[in-house]
């Protein structure tokens, strides 16, 4: 049995003289949450449209468990969608909604029935099925719509933005609710967003991209940890991103790379990227929490780059205050510090910093 | 849609009504009166005026009634009208749909052919198709000079006739009426039917039809208040063979000079139609609760 549920080789789409998808390769495991991670026409759509059935490729090919796709209409894909805006059918009730799948396949009445319950059952909806689409709230309507698309058993669920209709609170419990469902089936889901806190939380792989290529691909930490450009640093969490002039290898023996930092040259030695050729990084990232008081504890357990630094303004966001240093007279750096150390951080105070070496992320472009 | 729209544009401070308020409406309230409920009022007197000038009296109902030439011409009108719906209704829902969905760019030009017969009189239009159905009109002469047949087909002067003319007259209105329905079903939810395995077939039956029954009824329903109120396609499709309310009425006024009757059949045609419009609208606010609760 393959352990790949969608092969994409060599996808490309034109809209006229468009180029919305750009030769993207992708291999998506059975079983893994995956998240398709841009902003708003980076391409994903049109790629999750793809792997459905309602675009084909202007070039390249799509497998789904080994076959390709090529002239296979949507509804013999047997693959479960997801809209953002649910897309329930409003002249049926919930378990008709939920049944259609099965119905479609030919099931019988009760068979139908059972399949729809079960559905229910592991959104959490049980008692709903008399209802109509319109009686429900938005949470119960996206779990419908889950619901519907699980129902037929499929192996792929895509879901395109599902949460962004809902508010912040029932966003932040469907990921955890979402992600339980997925791994209690085990079905392989592809979840297309442009929020890259969903796609942290939820995914074991995310596929970062950006206009029409990928960008980058990996597990969350691995994409937040070690970003490849300036793009996915920026895209991905909060961080400083800073021209470097040149690149040395500095044989300290621990593996560093020694950089020179802005127009001025200060050193600072950076994490060795495997793969990346030094000659042709132009910039570095370091995280805002990797800039650290050197007198914080354990700021110093591992090799790390000292510097002073003069606080420009700070803001308290409660549990973490994010802070302005310029450093060398023409760096600036951002920081997240423990609000515990607020008293060290009034404005015009000079600091020392530590940032450990591996903080340090050379980006390819 | 609508309703949502004005309820939004109703804030409270414009609640208080003034004068001024109403002043938009003044001229066309009074051409609406004059034109329109006076002759209506009128009609409605005439029809128990006695023909000797004599006492208001029922005798022109109880003529009606009695009357089965003219019962027959009523019967003839129901089952034109009821045609003409159904045929403008099936006709007008492959291209209202087409309409609503496509994206391409001769969407505008269908659409513009759809609507350009109304451009053209009803008389000229009616005229085209006697052209083509009378009995020396082209298919006839077409089909004998080939030598399919040696009698013309009865194709003009009969219910085929006009109901062939009435429904091109009247698609336009089915189309416009169905494409306000079909384009308020969001496209997703054909996409969703179509992922969950649902043929081209399945989705138009257990999709698209369910939800545009509104759109069906109110097709329906211009289809046949427009059938029955027409006047120039039977007049000249029907001819002398093919006599229906509209023509009837005409007739009594101008060759029999019998206005109470003449009113009498106009007032059974407007409560004909009012009746079907009223259940019409009825069914169809009652269906739209139901599929948008």
């Amino acid at each position: 049995m393959s352990t790949i549920d969608i092969e994409l080789h060599s996808v490309s789409k034109k809209f006229g003289a468009n180029r919305i998808v750009k030769n993207v390769n992708l291999a998506i495991p059975k079983g893994k949450f995956v998240s398709i991670l841009g902003p708003s026409g980076c391409g994903k759509t049109t790629t999750l449209n793809m792997i459905a059935g309602f675009e084909s490729p202007t070039s390249g090919e799509i497998r789904i468990r080994g076959t390709d796709q090529t002239g296979i209409p949507p509804e013999a894909r047997k693959i479960g969608l997801v809209f953002q805006n649910y897309a329930l059918f409003p002249h049926m009730t919930v378990a008709e909604n939920v049944g259609f799948g099965l119905k479609m396949q030919g099931r019988s009445r009760e068979e139908v029935a059972a399949g729809a319950k079960r559905a229910l059952k592991s959104v959490r909806l049980e008692g709903f099925e008399n209802r109509y689409p319109k009686e429900l709230s938005g949470g119960q309507q996206q779990r419908v719509a889950v619901a519907r698309a699980i129902a037929p058993s499929p192996s792929v669920l895509l879901l395109d933005e599902p949460l962004s209709n809902l508010d912040l609170k029932l966003r932040e419990a469907m990921r955890v609710e979402l992600k339980e469902i997925q791994q209690d089936l085990g079905m392989t889901f592809v979840y297309v967003t442009h929020d890259q806190e969903e796609a942290m939380a939820m995914s074991d792989r995310i596929i970062v991209m950006q206009g029409g290529a990928v960008a980058q691909e990996g597990a969350p930490a691995d994409i937040y940890g070690r970003p490849r450009t300036s793009f996915v640093a920026d895209f991905i969490g909060k961080s400083n991103i800073l021209p470097i002039s040149a690149v040395a290898d500095a044989k300290t023996g621990n593996g560093s790379w020694r950089v020179l930092l802005g127009t001025a040259g200060m050193p600072i030695m950076a994490a060795r990227m495997p793969g990346l050729v030094p000659d042709k990084a132009r910039f570095c990232c370091i995280r805002p929490e990797a800039v650290r008081l050197a007198d914080a504890a354990g700021a110093l357990d591992e090799p790390a780059n000292l510097l002073t630094g003069t606080i420009q303004k700070v803001v308290n966001l409660g549990a973490y205050l994010e802070a302005w240093l310029l450093v060398d007279g023409e760096i600036t750096l951002k920081s997240m510090i423990r609000s515990s150390r607020l008293d060290k951080l009034a404005v015009g105070h000079r600091v020392e910093l530590a940032i450990a070496h591996a903080a340090v992320q050379l980006l390819e472009e | 849609m609508a309703v949502i729209a004005f309820s939004t544009l109703q804030s409270p401070a414009r609640r208080v009504l003034s004068v001024k308020t109403f002043l938009p409406l003044l001229a066309p309230s009074i051409v609406l009166t004059l034109f329109f409920a006076v002759p209506m009022g009128m009609m409605i007197g005439i029809s128990f005026q006695s023909l000797d000038g004599g006492a208001p009296t029922l005798a022109s109902y109880s003529r009606f009634v009695k009357d089965g030439l003219v019962l027959a011409g009523l019967g003839r009108t129901v089952v034109m009208s009821g045609l003409v719906a159904v045929c403008v209704t099936v006709l007008a829902y492959p291209l209202a749909y087409y309409l609503a969905r496509s994206t391409s760019r001769w969407r505008t030009v269908v659409l513009a052919l759809a609507i350009a017969p109304e451009l053209a009189g009803v008389v000229l239009r009616t005229y085209g198709w006697l052209i083509i159905l009378d009995d020396r009109g082209f298919i006839n002469s077409a089909l004998m000079w080939v030598g399919v047949i040696f009698e013309p087909l009865p194709l003009s002067k009969n219910l085929f006739g006009v109901v062939v003319g009435l429904t091109h007259v009247i698609l336009p209105f089915g189309v416009l009426s169905l494409l306000t329905s079909l384009q308020g079903i969001s496209p997703n939810l054909e996409r969703s039917a179509q992922i969950l395995g649902a043929s081209r077939l399945a989705v138009i039956r257990h999709i698209v039809l369910p939800l545009s029954v509104p759109g069906i009824i109110s097709s329906l329903l211009v289809g046949f208040t427009m059938a029955a109120s027409a006047y120039a396609t039977p007049a000249l499709l029907g001819g002398a063979g093919f006599k229906v309310m509209a023509t009837m009425v005409y007739e009594q006024v101008l060759f029999y000079l019998d206005w109470p009757f003449a009113a009498v059949m106009a007032n059974v045609l407007l409560i004909l139609m009012v009746g079907v419009a009223f259940i019409g609208s009825r069914l169809e606010s009652r269906l739209n609760q139901k599929l948008h609760l």
